[in-house]
């Protein structure tokens, strides 16, 4: 009996002696980060977090979010200063969105990340975004509309990511990669603030292009739509396009039902081509007024061919911003070499930015017009 | 040497002294003198036979234990009107008398005063005749008897309505009612120095393997105690494990549960004065086994097996769980609840571990004042518990509402495996307890702990967790589902090692 009790001290005795899990701590005492973010204020930044604070007590207990701000040398630093104004432990395992000033962008967004993947509690799934003509204490002070706090309408906007293609979501681990694989740069979306009934709202739209770890530019809400059919990560979302229907032109609205995509290096002696294939399924959302038979073979045909052509357009135009303005391969066209067609990447690695800016790409668009409602013949109002 | 001696030299005295007399008068003398001495119930009713040779008899019995009617109409009287021939003494008279006199069975002849008083406190009758120094003892038990009635403890909804009685004959009989096959076997024996309580040990031959059959008698019979008046002695005493909370012998009060079970190769041992069974080799499955399982659909069955284990994980778990993710990993928990339970415990004053505790145990005491107490008092035990002092205690800060989740989870789950309750209540606490230490790594260490206990634990030469840890069909095919009647081929494999088919061919699929 005694030696039995002998062991049990021992096992208990080990385990916790020589755990490192002593982290007993109540979750009251803990301050919820729901969301921060970064401003430049050189030479120092600002740190604002988003947290969530408990008002009410017992079963009508709810919560409201608090912003906090401080300015420190490093985010780090800032990060732990920021326990004394909040009065608790800070806790970071829930923050859902990281932003960051277009500032701290432009300088390098190294300074942010680095800290991020070096902390043991932030999560690398957290979302981050680019505010595009306001600070991020702007952002984090504007009033959503239906949600409590910021940080949580950030976060359900970008879960709208599936019908929208306003914006392509980034998370920091996606974002780390694009950083540091070969023959693709990264984009984030941008937050802008908009006036919308005498209140601020926070709105995520355009993607902000990267080189390397630098912010160099912007892309609108249209041409994201283009990187995202391009990426294959668009799943949904609406376009208008005037459309000419036998000698009238209607503006309509479409929607896409699906898209494939491929794109295929192709060498010719030293000559490198592009060439990206892409074929839309549309669905009609909407005529306005227009009175087109969509039973009409012919006349749906030639709604696909114009879409194809406009679509080509756009990419052309698309292509020319990021291969010659921006000159920043956001697409990945060197990352599909690389895997493709590896004996060529290594040629022309070294002088990748080069080669990109004069890379011709061959774009072929088909388009289909799957779904015309059938059923939603124009309404005709009576002479 | 000498103390041998000495000791030899009494009993024998004390032998001689034990043996009746030839006269009626001493031997009456003795018994009211000696063992019968400050007994007021022990009846003594005197008679004589027929002339001419009338002799002066005594018929002794207790009061209550005995039917009276019986004792009048098939000893008392047909002795009163028989006249025994003179020459008929001493052993032979008692033979006529038992042969041709008493019209009643279970008579039986003694010759010392012990055999007597054993016989009249069980219940017998016994005659003792002028000048013979011989006496019959007539089987007359006849006291009160519950009738057979559903038990309590396992009601069913589909099912037998019968369930055992305190006496061990009766419910001996509901089990062969069950199983009308002449092997299956009763032996009896008496255990308990002062109760000399009758233990019945009922197992079908052929099926329980011999070992088994002897090792529950020699456990049995090793018992040397004063009294058994429950067969939760019998349990602590024979049990493999005895420290362990995890039962390792099963106890039931239906008979079809145990005629089930012996019928897959287990021996049950039925103990006068209790209406509980119990029932050897007991293997943790069974915890998660009711007879309904067998007569409800298979596949309805089986979902409540899988919502028994779940419950059992639930009951055990909860709080553990609940306290190592808000202390330890609030990470885990999404982002929502971790704020609104952060919001609920703001004002409480206790921390997180402290109001586990206490709450759990608020809710052992609330469950065990409710249990003893006659049901009309207990459902207010229970309504003031669960809706006066939970919804008080939120209110006024003292608890936070999930805890009152909890608590309510943890209690729910614990009654749907009713026979494992007590064993879920300390793997609670020592989940707690390792949890608030130690956060998950705690709680996973705590299960590994009571898997280990698990994995080496026996009952009766059978692994605890055999058919759970079975990788073939038949072998789990009664765990957590239970397969139709028409695929249960084989009988359990630890159980009936030799005669193991219980489905014939034919049956083997569903018959139309």
């Amino acid at each position: 009996m005694k030696k039995g009790l002998a062991r049990i001290f021992l096992l208990c005795t080990m385990t916790i002696v020589t755990t490192g899990c002593w982290d007993y701590t109540e979750i009251e005492l803990r301050d919820l980060v729901m969301g921060a973010g970064v401003d430049a204020e050189d030479p120092k930044v600002i740190v604002i977090t988003e947290m969530a604070k408990s008002i009410g007590v017992g079963q009508e207990a709810e919560f409201e979010p608090v912003v906090l701000t401080t300015d420190a040398r490093s985010l780090t630093s800032g990060a732990h200063n920021l326990a004394n104004p909040a009065g608790m432990e800070i806790f970071w395992a829930h923050a859902q969105v990281f932003l960051v000033s277009e500032e701290v962008a432009r300088s390098s967004i190294l300074q942010v990340l680095e800290p991020i993947v070096r902390a043991r509690d932030l999560r690398s799934t957290m979302y981050l975004l680019v505010t595009k003509d306001c600070t991020v204490e702007e952002v984090f002070k504007s009033k959503p509309p239906l949600v409590d706090g910021v940080s949580r309408h950030l976060a359900s906007v970008i879960r709208l990511s599936d019908v929208t293609t306003d914006f392509i979501p980034q998370q920091v681990w996606r974002f780390i990669g694009d950083l540091s694989s070969p023959g693709i740069s990264g984009t984030l979306p941008g937050v802008e603030l908009v006036h919308e009934g005498g209140a601020l709202l926070p709105v995520v739209r355009g993607a902000a292009v990267f080189k390397l770890d630098r912010l160099i530019g912007w892309l609108s809400k249209e041409e994201t739509q283009i990187l995202a059919l391009l990426k294959g990560e668009s799943e949904g979302g609406f376009f208008v396009m005037d459309t000419e229907v036998k000698g009238n032109t209607f503006p309509i609205t479409y929607e896409f039902r699906g898209s494939q995509f491929q794109t295929k290096p192709s060498v010719d002696g030293e000559n490198l081509r592009m060439k990206v294939s892409l074929s839309l399924q549309l669905g009609v959302a909407g005529v306005k007024g227009a009175d087109v038979d969509f039973s009409d073979l012919a006349v749906v045909n030639d709604i696909e061919g114009q879409v194809s052509r406009s679509f080509t357009r756009r990419i052309r135009d698309f292509l020319g911003l990021i291969q010659e303005d921006y000159n920043s391969d956001i697409v990945g066209f060197g990352q599909l070499l690389w895997r493709q067609e590896p004996a060529i990447w290594r040629k022309v690695e070294s002088d990748w930015d080069a080669v990109f800016r004069d890379l011709p790409v061959d774009v072929d668009v088909d388009c289909r017009i799957s779904f015309t409602g059938f059923h939603a013949q124009p309404i005709k109002v009576r002479n | 040497m000498f103390f041998w001696k000495k000791a030899k030299g009494e009993r024998s005295k004390a032998k001689g002294l034990d043996r009746l007399s030839t006269s009626l008068e001493i031997n009456v003398k003795w018994l009211k003198s000696n063992l019968f001495a400050d007994d007021d119930t022990i009846v003594y009713r005197h008679f004589r036979t027929k002339e001419p040779q009338a002799r002066q008899c005594v018929l002794i019995h207790a009061d209550n234990m005995t039917k009276h009617e019986f004792l009048s109409d098939y000893i008392v009287r047909p002795m009163m009107s028989s006249s025994l021939p003179k020459e008929l003494q001493g052993r032979r008279l008692i033979q006529h008398i038992t042969e041709q006199v008493i019209q009643s069975d279970g008579v039986a002849v003694f010759t010392d005063y012990n055999k007597l008083a054993e016989g009249v406190v069980a219940g017998s009758g016994a005659v003792l005749v002028e000048g013979c120094n011989h006496g019959i003892s007539v089987d007359a038990q006849g006291w009160e008897r519950r009738s057979v009635t559903e038990p309590q403890t396992e009601s069913v909804v589909r099912g037998p309505r019968q369930g055992f009685t305190e006496d061990l004959l009766v419910n001996v009989s509901l089990v062969r009612r069950k199983i009308l096959n002449p092997a299956l076997k009763v032996k009896i024996l008496d255990v308990g120095l002062q109760t000399r309580t009758k233990v019945a040990i009922v197992y079908v031959e052929g099926i329980a393997s011999k070992e088994l059959v002897d090792e529950v008698f020699q456990r049995i019979e090793r018992i040397e105690t004063d009294a058994i008046l429950e067969s939760g002695y019998i349990e602590e005493f024979i049990r493999d494990s005895p420290n362990c909370p995890f039962p390792t012998i099963g106890h039931t009060e239906r008979p079809d549960g145990v005629a089930g079970k012996i019928l897959e190769g287990r021996v049950a041992v039925l103990v006068d004065g209790t209406p509980f069974a119990l029932t050897m080799p007991y293997l943790l499955v069974e915890a998660f086994q009711a007879n309904e399982d067998y007569y409800h659909h298979w596949i309805a069955a089986s979902f409540h097996r899988t919502l028994r284990y779940i419950s059992f994980f639930l009951t055990t778990s909860t709080p553990g769980l609940y306290l190592a993710l808000v202390t330890h990993h609030p990470q885990l928990i999404p982002v929502n609840l971790s704020v609104s339970i952060a919001a609920a415990r703001k004002n409480v004053p206790f921390p997180a571990i402290v109001e586990v505790m206490v709450m759990g145990l608020v809710f052992e005491i609330l469950r065990e004042g409710g249990v003893r107490l006659p049901k009309p008092v207990g459902q207010a035990i229970s309504i003031v518990g669960a809706i006066v002092l939970g919804d008080a205690a939120v209110s006024a800060s003292l608890v936070s509402a999930p805890m009152i989740i909890v608590v309510g989870i943890t209690g729910v789950a614990g009654f749907v495996v009713s026979k494992l309750n007590d064993t879920a209540v300390l793997i609670r606490i020592l989940l707690v307890v390792t949890s608030a230490i130690l956060g998950i790594y705690g709680f996973l260490f705590g299960i590994m702990g009571i898997m280990i206990q698990l994995a080496s634990m026996e009952s009766f030469g059978v692994p605890y967790l055999s058919s759970l840890t079975s990788l073939t069909i038949q072998g789990s095919k009664d765990t957590i589902v239970r397969l139709p009647w028409w695929r249960m081929v084989l009988r359990p494999r630890h159980l009936a090692a030799k005669n193991r088919e219980r489905l014939q061919r034919k049956s083997r699929s569903k018959t139309k």
